[in-house]
């Protein structure tokens, strides 16, 4: 009954709208009542965002294990989220807080498939490789990523995060200090540090910026 | 070290952007693979009481308040009918403030008359014209 009282005032609302495009609101919604058609919509609309955040952070041995984790977690835990204009930033805690859990993992050595952070960075090394044999486009722009993923490795944890964020993935500095659960003061600190040993980085590498 | 101008934060930046290394693609059947197991995972549904930290503090108060008052209101002053009751109320409150090793006192049985003050004496509250 609420279900479908729900789907009458999306659809209401959706007669409304100019655009006849379901809102973020409505979605977020409708996905609290548990329409699973919506969360289709909702993944398929930051899939892309929470990918490309966990791979930062955490590389692609884990990647689809860590995404399937952030949207089952978003999805259980989505009826209790109180303003929906805050799902962007909640969705990014949820993947800041599974790439925690699983550096942790990483760090104890627990984790059963014996990753560890060289692994990691042997993995994406030998990513780059393939990569760069199936498609073979431009050897300059290959030996960048290579040069841009080294030096997010050689960042910590929490300034790599901050980097990802805010310089990749395009976050305001207040969005960003709301993920990771910090004061703004601490966001521009680790920014400005982590920018400056990625510049020191690229430097040596003979990259002047 | 030296802090970064913003053409060359800006410079940097951009050649993160531009350079950053993309994810793997996702598996072709990934999305219904997640949209599946949505089924075994139920949702976190709120309690029928949800407990909001914002009226703890002033909910706290006001049971505190509702108490208090409550307490003070049943606590009926308690009037002494008789002359000798108040007397020996007065008495008992007098002994109870001093040392009891020191001094021993007793109740005495009989009451004189010119112990009480006359409180509501005719001839001090009536006026008499010369």
């Amino acid at each position: 009954m609420g279900k479908i009282l729900a789907c009458e005032q999306a659809i209401e609302t959706d007669a409304e709208s100019a655009t006849k495009e379901i809102t973020e609101k409505e979605l977020i919604f409708l996905c609290q009542q548990g329409d699973r058609d919506c969360f289709r919509i909702l993944y398929q609309r930051y899939q892309q965002r929470v990918r490309s955040t966990l791979y930062q952070l955490c590389g692609s041995a884990l990647l689809d294990d860590l995404v399937q984790e952030v949207f089952l977690k978003a999805w259980k835990g989505l009826p209790q989220l109180k303003t929906a204009q805050y799902f962007s930033t909640w969705l990014y805690r949820i993947s800041w807080n599974v790439a925690t859990d699983q550096r942790r993992k990483l760090a104890k050595g627990a984790d059963k498939t014996g990753l560890n952070a060289q692994t990691w960075e042997k993995e994406i090394l030998e990513y780059s490789k393939s990569h760069q044999v199936e498609t073979a486009p431009d050897l300059m722009q290959l030996h960048y990523q290579d040069l841009v993923q080294r030096g997010l490795n050689n960042l910590s944890f929490e300034h790599r995060a901050v980097l990802v964020l805010h310089d990749l993935e395009d976050l305001p500095q207040k969005q960003v200090a709301e993920v990771l659960n910090v004061p703004v003061g601490t966001v521009k600190s680790r920014l400005f540090h982590a920018r400056n040993s990625l510049k020191t980085f690229l430097e040596q590498q003979g990259i002047s910026l | 070290m030296p802090n970064l101008p913003n053409d060359r934060q800006n410079n940097l930046v951009n050649f993160c952007r531009h350079h950053q290394p993309l994810p793997p693609e996702a598996p072709f059947d990934f999305e219904q693979k997640i949209i599946d197991s949505l089924e075994s995972h139920p949702q976190q549904r709120k309690l029928g009481f949800h407990f909001n930290s914002r009226w703890t503090i002033p909910g706290a108060l006001a049971t505190g308040f509702l108490f208090t008052s409550m307490s003070f209101a049943l606590k009926t002053p308690r009037i002494a009918l008789e002359p000798k009751d108040l007397e020996t109320f007065l008495v008992k409150n007098w002994y109870d403030t001093l040392d009891s090793n020191s001094y021993k006192y007793t109740v005495m049985q009989n009451n004189e008359e010119y112990w009480l003050l006359q409180t509501t004496s005719e001839s001090a509250l009536s006026f008499a014209p010369q």
